[in-house]
């Protein structure tokens, strides 16, 4: 007599697909959790020292990204203001504000605020805002409608092969450099007809060398 | 100054934030001191950024400029406690551009080795100086660097250095230390400093000599001895010799057709070595106006292996040599004046064919006696220039800054003193002279005689351990001064950075024994050269000037052409050479110095350009010479020199003369790091005091069984009959050279068609021209401090796994006892077809579309296929984690813009792609498409001394690259297997006289 | 045993005079078939095999110590530098994926021939050709700088937006290999579906039942299944058979297709694949002569076996011996200096020793089976098959190490030291191998039950009227 009852198959091909099925599962559940924001890192909360509240600097103030991000368009980083640039101002407005003694604390101590980074890619990418915004590539391309965003939050992947998209094809990415810090632009006429004239305007290159931005 | 406050940028010299935060404690340093505190800013930095810091060596860097904030925490608080901010000057460009993060700055700097000054450039990023160039402004720089100017960077974040300062075994703070040395110099008043003495190194500088001068009028006994291991004695003794005073000999090869350097090492060694070098290359391209160089000498030296005639002789026999030239000349040249030097000497074959092609060309001749070589050959050289009418011409004379020359006598005269006790206070500048004086000289012993023995010193060695004060020695680059070049032009030497570790300069401590330490180096040197100056209001502008273009003008000395005493150089050059019995002993100058790099590791895995030999120096001896002592190479023997002793391996070295055994200086260290401990052979405990680089009387004693491995870079010298590194004769070449070159370049057949590089804006490329390479293996260390490239010691070199990118490769060719030499540096030739990348299988070797052989290391899974597939070899890969286990203070040094690589790893030689995109990037960003030829230059080039190799824009026909593919003389390596390298050649033209040669 | 001595005695006086060697001596009946086959596994386990077992096994845990400090310090641990990039790993690895083409050949190529004589080797083979092809396909992993990415050598959907390079034939092994070993495994596996359907049945124990059981993926030997398992093996030996060829062929292209003098050469498909088949028969013979003496195979493994392998091994060796000609006859017919130097540099440079060793053991020594009694003798066979693998693992020192360490430039001309890691790993990988082999030999039929019954009914159709014994025992 046989070891084995009828229901033994049923279990036996059970036992097969989920093998396979897990098997599958595993490697696409991988696949998958590198693209989502969970995996790179977007729409995540950071906690700052100073509750610095982008949307109101730019909306209620009307203050332009470059007041204080000074170097985007002449180095490699865009530029962390420095704590003075804050005093610039509120040297006379919320000067007594509690909110702002850490901005106080280190202007007088000449001990840095401890921003944590948001934006952060591995060490062996080398970027370099300058080429970006001078070629037309707007700050919102990247780092998205920071005018909405009470903390700054991550909105790009920062993948590779999101580099890579527009690498291989700028013109949709580009604008006039006059609008480059405009939050919630959109293009007049024809955005193609724009992106093209653009890559020409700026001399704008596909650059998908390798030493582009590994080196 | 606003805007340093604005970024908080570490940059020297800027005034510090009026609020300042105040330093408690009684040295008012306590900031920054420790480098313990220095790393809690890291630390604290690294708080801020998750993967910060203290990760991989580049992450303490290039991370933007939060990261910019974090270190100038530590740096501002460095910035904020020095003695009164000082104020700096960025060369040439804009200095806001300073203030931008991640930018490099060059700053012109000076670098003074044995009292002569080199002009450097060197480039810092984030306050943090990082790389060495040349500057061009500077008479003898000229923009090159040589190895040990490259080098100096890496002592800086060495470890091992001293903090602080010790007296009588007590730890010291800063003003502390001041106020006692303050009571010392006090007690010595009453006797007019009878019982105080200085023991330093050879120096130009004026600001020291005044001080010396200064020190001298408060203590009138006081004595000052200056001592240099490699001393000039006999240099100074022949000038003495042939004009009657002391006079600098300063050489001037452009125009010089006809060469004769006796036993001189001119192209890799002394104090004009980078001009010599620049000046002597621009002359050995085929033509009317091409070099003919002789060389008479014992070992093979880069400049023996650049002659075009090499007389091999033992070191004493150079002087009948040269006597033999001057009867030549006086017999059949006509030149009366010589006939006595030369005396009863008969002139050979070669002598009389130097003699006359030297006539031939008068007042554009030149003959040039070494260092090595005894005053009277010096002597016959000043009278041959006089006599062929090229003093004035290829060589005139100035007054040194010293009457007496730096050495061995000054150094008896000392010892005499301290054998009688007669000395109390005994202050030591100069560098470890415990190892470097004469083997005779038991300074050791002598030392233990003086109750207060202060010594400033860098690292701890051989010396600190008997001094009772020790006292921590800024690096060069971290102090205010000044430093004079051979030909007198002045430098101000500005610092780079804070001291790191908490130390003094020489400067400073000799202001100490005239109170006024307190001032500060910069107060010092600014003050000195203020009241020098005489500009009164207009002083400020002009330092500023000086300082910017790195030299001060109108203080090069005026050169002059005394008339010779044939009389008296005669009467020396009469007296026979000593009778020479057993061996002789003659002792060089190699890699390390006198010694003080042989604590870098860039320096000691190095290959000596002629031997490839790493880690190690030999015992060098003819092949022939070797078959009668039954020895060979690693062979472990005893030498022994009047009574002293020394084990040593042995080195059959080809083209070394009989008889000799060459002996290289600066090795064999006992009180040095772990590093230098044992490394190679102590030479100098055979030397004395009275013959300081040639003495007979050697004796050779093999021992042991077991062999002394060492290790090669290169072991294979011959090139099989490839065509590989291609020299020609001047005569053959202008018949039918170009024709033998057919076969090694132009188009080569291939299968599918070549990606159109014709139309990018640029298409990079290099030329290199072995007429002008001397193989000094300068680009080398250049290549390594640009490139991050790991050191791997003496195991890993021995399993031949070293990881320069650049190697300068040696072919000898003809007869081993004195054979002809190319020198081929190799690195990356950048293929259009490159075998590399079609056989990696994951994508990580691939070629720009500007005809860049692109590594990228974050995509390497190191199957090292691309290796084996490269017909040059060139590829290096990370065994082991060879970057592991970096002091913070050593990681400060990497360069931000290349990427340190992990182990598993490939990497190579990109064309310095970081300083290609950063150029691009900026003139890209500026709305233009081009870079002007020669603002952008590789590592490699930008040091080479003979401007060897250039690299620039093929695309662009004018620039100096695509005039060298054009050259009658490229051709390309391995052209055969269709690669198409960007990296030309030009073969090497000598100049034979058709009156030897035949 | 006894019943099967009688009937070899009784066979002996009827001698077949056409196969004077028979394939199958005596007409065992499957009940005897199944004693004899199966006794290794129903049968105590035996002192010698647990000694074996335990020498094996220390190996296995010498060879994942090496590995495993390899992937702690890096590649360094090896004597690999530049110029010699490559050395034991990838020398091992194509020893190993040669060795492993015997049991694929025997099993397809001679099945799709209808060779009877390779009934009662072809599982012996198969599994040898598994456990080999294991050991190579650890290398591909070992080698690499940084393991942890080998990943990156497959083709899939990365966020990196870029794809392997399909032009590196070291991407094409990766395939080549794989699909190779997914073969052989299920060639092998389906071929032992009856027997371990047989062993089920003929189990004691309910435990081993279940097991047997469930590996006989309920295999009850009806008609329909046979139909359906013939048809499935016959497609598997179709398929298999170019994998035999195509296998080497690439891995040769790691070589071929780089432009390395001693490497760059058109010849070394043919040759590699004759070499590893050459290779792969030397290793059946290593380990079927000791092992039908150990479990009395004698009369299903026959000397006939034997000598045809034999006679395999000297095809094969000549044509290893003609690759060697016409390297060096193109090399000094090209009239390239750099590729006369390289074969001249073989047989005078450092490594003359292993390239002499090397002609000795692959082109002297099978040469000895021109004789018959030579191709007999079990002693000579044995001795002759383990000298071949030592002449073939020269081989691919000579092709790689050699060819590596003096190529263009004499500049960076070096020696390869192998290190005490190097040599772990080499000889891990044979106590891994021999590992496997013991369990295999352990636990399955290591000579198919079923095949031998066929092929004894084909025997007996040939030798019709069938004989009285034959009826007797029906």
């Amino acid at each position: 007599m046989s070891v084995f009852r009828p229901r033994s198959n049923t279990i036996f091909r059970v036992v097969l697909v989920l093998l396979a099925g897990g098997a599958a599962a595993t490697l696409g559940g991988l696949m998958g959790y590198a693209r989502v924001p969970a995996g790179t890192g977007q729409q995540e909360e950071i906690q700052q020292p100073v509750l610095f509240d982008h949307r109101h600097h730019i909306l209620d103030d009307g203050i332009d990204c470059r007041y204080c991000h000074q170097t985007v368009e002449r180095t490699a980083t865009a530029g962390i203001p420095s704590t003075a640039v804050c005093m610039n101002c509120h040297s006379q407005v919320w000067n007594r504000s509690p909110r702002l003694e850490p901005v106080r604390e280190s202007y007088f101590t000449g001990q840095p605020i401890p921003w944590v980074r948001v934006h952060q890619l591995p060490d062996f990418v080398y970027f370099n805002h300058s080429i970006h915004v001078n070629k037309g590539v707007g700050c919102e391309t990247c780092h998205g409608r920071v005018d909405q965003m009470p903390a700054i939050v991550q909105v790009q992947p920062l993948t590779m092969s999101w580099c890579l998209e527009c690498h291989r094809n700028p013109a949709p990415n580009l604008r006039p450099r006059e609008d480059i810090t405009v939050m919630g632009w959109q293009p007049e006429g024809d955005p193609v007809a724009l992106g093209n004239e653009l890559m020409k305007r700026y001399d704008v290159h596909a650059r998908t060398s390798c030493t582009t931005c590994h080196r | 100054m606003s805007s340093v406050k604005r970024i908080g940028l570490p940059v020297v010299g800027q005034d510090g934030p009026d609020d300042a935060p105040d330093c408690r404690g009684a040295d008012g340093r306590r900031h920054w001191r420790s480098l313990e505190e220095w790393s809690e800013g890291a630390a604290a930095a690294k708080a801020e950024f998750p993967r910060g810091a203290a990760f991989l060596p580049e992450a303490l860097t290039r991370r933007g400029f939060l990261q910019m904030l974090g270190a100038s925490a530590a740096l501002a608080g460095v910035a904020a406690c020095r003695p009164p901010r000082q104020e700096i000057h960025a060369y040439v460009r804009h200095p806001e551009q300073a203030l931008f993060p991640g930018n490099p700055v060059p700053y012109a700097t000076a670098l003074a080795r044995h009292g002569h000054a080199v002009g450097l450039l060197v480039t810092t990023v984030d306050g943090r100086p990082i790389k060495v160039e040349g500057n061009p402004d500077h008479p003898e720089s000229l923009g090159a660097s040589g190895r040990l100017e490259q080098a100096t960077i890496l002592d800086l974040y060495d470890p091992r250095r001293i903090e602080g300062f010790t007296a009588r075994k007590q730890p010291k703070a800063y003003r502390t230390l001041l106020r006692e040395l303050a009571t010392v110099a006090a007690t010595h008043e009453k006797d007019g400093g009878a019982r105080l003495r200085f023991l330093t190194g050879a120096t130009g500088s004026p600001l020291l000599l005044d001080l010396r001068r200064r020190i001298s009028e408060r203590f009138p006994r006081a004595r000052f001895h200056a001592y240099e291991s490699l001393t000039e004695e006999a240099t100074a003794d022949g000038a003495r010799l042939a004009f009657g005073r002391a006079l600098d000999t300063r050489l001037h090869l452009d125009g010089a057709r006809i060469v004769l350097a006796l036993d001189a090492d001119f192209l890799s060694d002394g104090p004009s070595a980078l001009r010599l070098a620049r000046e002597f290359a621009a002359h050995r391209t085929p033509g009317p106006d091409m070099s003919r160089l002789y060389v008479a000498e014992a070992h093979l030296s880069t400049t023996g292996a650049a002659a075009d005639h090499r007389f091999r002789m033992k070191p004493s026999e150079v002087l009948g040599f040269a006597r033999q030239v001057a009867a030549a000349l006086a017999s059949s040249q006509g030149l009366g004046d010589l006939a006595r030097i030369a005396g009863d000497a008969k002139p050979t074959r070669e002598a009389s064919a130097v003699a006359e092609d030297l006539a031939r060309h008068r007042g554009a001749s030149l003959v040039i006696a070494g260092p090595r070589q005894p005053a009277a050959v010096h002597a016959i050289a000043h009278a041959m220039n006089a006599a062929l009418g090229n003093a004035g011409k290829t060589v005139d004379y100035a007054a040194p800054p010293t009457e007496e020359p730096a050495g061995p006598r000054q150094l008896a005269a000392l010892a005499k003193d301290l054998a009688a006790g007669a000395v109390e206070t005994l202050v030591i500048t100069a560098w470890n002279p415990v190892y470097t004086a004469p083997a005779d000289v038991d300074l050791e012993a002598l030392l233990t005689k003086v109750p207060d023995v202060l010594y400033l010193a860098y690292r701890p060695d051989e010396t600190s351990a008997r001094a009772t004060w020790v006292i921590g020695e800024s690096h060069p680059f971290e102090t205010w001064g000044d430093a004079r070049a051979h030909d007198g032009t002045v430098s101000i030497v500005q610092p780079l950075v804070q001291p790191l570790l908490e130390s003094i300069s020489e400067v400073e401590l000799l202001a100490a024994f005239l109170g006024e330490a307190e001032k500060g180096a910069y107060q010092l040197v600014q003050d000195f050269w203020r009241a020098r100056s005489g500009a009164g209001a207009a002083f400020a502008a002009r330092w500023g000037t000086w300082l910017a273009k790195g030299v001060v003008e109108g203080t090069a000395a005026k050169g002059e052409a005394p008339t010779v005493r044939f009389a008296d150089v005669a009467g020396a050059a009469g007296q026979p050479p000593p009778k020479a019995e057993g061996l002789e002993a003659s002792f060089v100058v190699d890699k390390l110095d006198d010694g003080r790099f042989a604590e870098n590791a860039w320096l000691l895995e190095l290959p000596d350009p002629i031997t490839t030999i790493s880690w190690d120096n030999a015992a060098m001896v003819s092949p022939r010479t070797a078959q009668e002592l039954g020895v060979e190479t690693g062979t472990r023997v005893e030498l022994r020199l009047r009574g002293r002793k020394v084990d040593a391996p042995v080195f059959v070295a080809p083209g070394h003369a009989d008889g000799v055994v060459t002996l290289p200086l600066g090795w064999g260290r006992e009180a040095a790091g772990p590093t230098a401990t044992n490394v190679g052979f102590d030479a100098g405990a055979l030397r004395g005091s009275q013959a300081a680089w040639i003495e007979p009387g050697l004796a050779l004693a093999p021992f042991g069984k077991r062999k002394h491995k060492l290790v090669q870079t290169q072991e294979h010298f011959s090139m099989e009959g490839r065509d590989l590194a291609l020299s020609f004769d001047a005569r053959a070449w202008e018949e039918e050279g170009p024709k033998r070159l057919e076969h090694l370049r132009g188009a080569v057949n291939a299968m599918y068609s070549p990606f159109g590089y014709d139309k990018q804006a640029f298409k990079w490329g290099m030329g290199i021209d072995l007429a002008k390479c001397t193989g000094c293996n300068g680009c080398v260390v250049a290549c390594q401090a640009e490139n991050n490239i790991a050191v791997v010691g003496k195991a890993q070199v021995a399993r031949s796994r070293e990881m320069h990118w650049l190697r300068v490769d040696r072919y000898f060719s003809g007869p081993p006892e004195n054979p002809e030499v190319v020198s081929q540096p190799l690195m990356c030739v950048h293929c259009e077809a490159a075998p590399c990348e079609y056989v990696c299988p994951v994508n990580a070797t691939v070629h720009s579309d500007e005809g860049l052989n692109e590594m990228v290391y974050n995509r390497c899974v190191g199957t090292r296929y691309c290796s084996n597939n490269c017909p040059y070899k060139v590829r290096r890969f990370n065994f082991l984690e060879y970057q592991k286990g970096k002091a913070p203070l050593e990681k400060l040094r990497m360069n931000p813009d290349v990427t340190v690589r992990y182990r598993g790893v490939m990497e190579k030689c990109t064309y310095c792609v970081q300083r290609i995109e950063r150029a691009r990037i900026a003139v890209r960003a500026s709305g233009q498409n081009k870079i002007p030829d020669g603002e952008l230059q590789t590592a490699c080039q930008q040091a080479c001394p003979s401007q060897a190799i250039v690299f620039g824009n093929l695309a662009d026909p004018e620039s100096r690259v695509s005039k060298m593919h054009q050259d009658e003389r490229r051709y390309d390596l391995l052209h055969f297997l269709g690669t198409r390298p960007r990296t030309a050649y030009l073969v090497r033209i000598r100049n034979p006289n058709p009156a030897l040669s035949a | 045993m006894s019943v099967d001595t009688k009937r070899h005695a009784a066979v002996v006086n009827r001698v077949d005079p056409l196969e004077p060697v028979p394939v199958l001596v005596g007409r065992p009946d499957d009940r005897e078939l199944n004693q004899t086959l199966f006794a290794p596994v129903w049968a105590k386990t035996r002192k010698g095999w647990l000694v074996l077992f335990a020498l094996a096994l220390a190996l296995t845990g010498l060879l994942f110590t090496a590995i495993g400090y390899t992937f702690a310090v890096g590649i360094g641990a090896w004597g690999n530098n530049i110029p010699v990039a490559w050395a034991y790993g990838i020398v091992n690895f194509v020893w190993w994926i040669g060795i492993g083409h015997a049991g694929t050949l025997i099993s397809a190529i001679l099945l799709l021939f209808q060779q009877k004589w390779r009934t009662s080797i072809n599982r012996f083979a198969e599994a040898m050709t598994l456990f080999a092809v294991i050991q190579a396909l650890l290398f591909p992993l070992i080698h690499l700088g940084r393991p942890w990415f080998a990943f990156w050598l497959f083709p899939y959907p990365s966020t990196l937006g870029v794809w392997p390079n399909f032009k590196s034939p070291l991407l094409w092994d990766v395939f080549a290999v794989s699909t190779y070993f997914t073969a052989s495994l299920l060639f092998w596996y389906v071929g032992l579906l009856p027997d371990l359907a047989a062993l089920r049945d003929s189990s004691k124990s309910h435990a081993k039942r279940v097991v047997y059981g469930i590996f006989s993926l309920g295999w009850r030997g009806s008609a329909r299944h046979w139909r359906h398992y013939r048809i499935a093996y016959l497609l598997l030996a179709g398929l298999c058979t170019p994998l035999v060829l195509s296998v080497h062929t690439i891995v040769s292209f790691d070589f071929a297709v780089s432009q390395l003098p001693g490497w760059h050469t058109t010849i070394f498909p043919p040759y590699f694949v004759a070499g590893a088949i050459f290779s792969g028969f030397a290793m059946v013979l290593t380990l079927i002569i000791p092992a039908r003496k150990a479990f009395g195979f004698e009369h299903v493994i026959t000397e006939k076996h034997l000598e045809n392998m034999a006679k395999v091994l000297l095809a094969t060796g000549l044509m290893v011996a003609y690759g060697y000609l016409s390297e060096h006859f193109i090399a000094w017919y090209s009239g390239n200096k750099y590729e006369q130097f390289v074969f001249w540099n073989r047989a005078n440079g450092p490594y003359a020793p292993v390239y002499l060793l090397m002609l000795f053991c692959n082109v002297l020594v099978p040469q000895i089976f021109w004789s018959g009694r030579a191709r007999r003798s079990i002693w000579v066979l044995w001795i002759a098959s383990i000298l071949v693998n030592v002449g073939m693992w020269c081989e691919r020192f000579v092709i790689i190490v050699t060819s590596l360490h003096r190529d263009f430039l004499p500049s960076s001309w070096a020696i390869f030291k192998p290190t005490v890691v190097d040599w772990s790993i080499l000889i891990g990988t044979i106590g891994f191998f021999g590992l496997l082999f013991l369990l295999f030999l352990r636990f399955v039929p290591s000579v198919s039950a079923s095949e031998v019954k066929e092929l004894r009914r084909e025997l007996e159709h040939e030798a019709a009227p069938p004989h009285p014994v034959e009826r007797a025992a029906r």
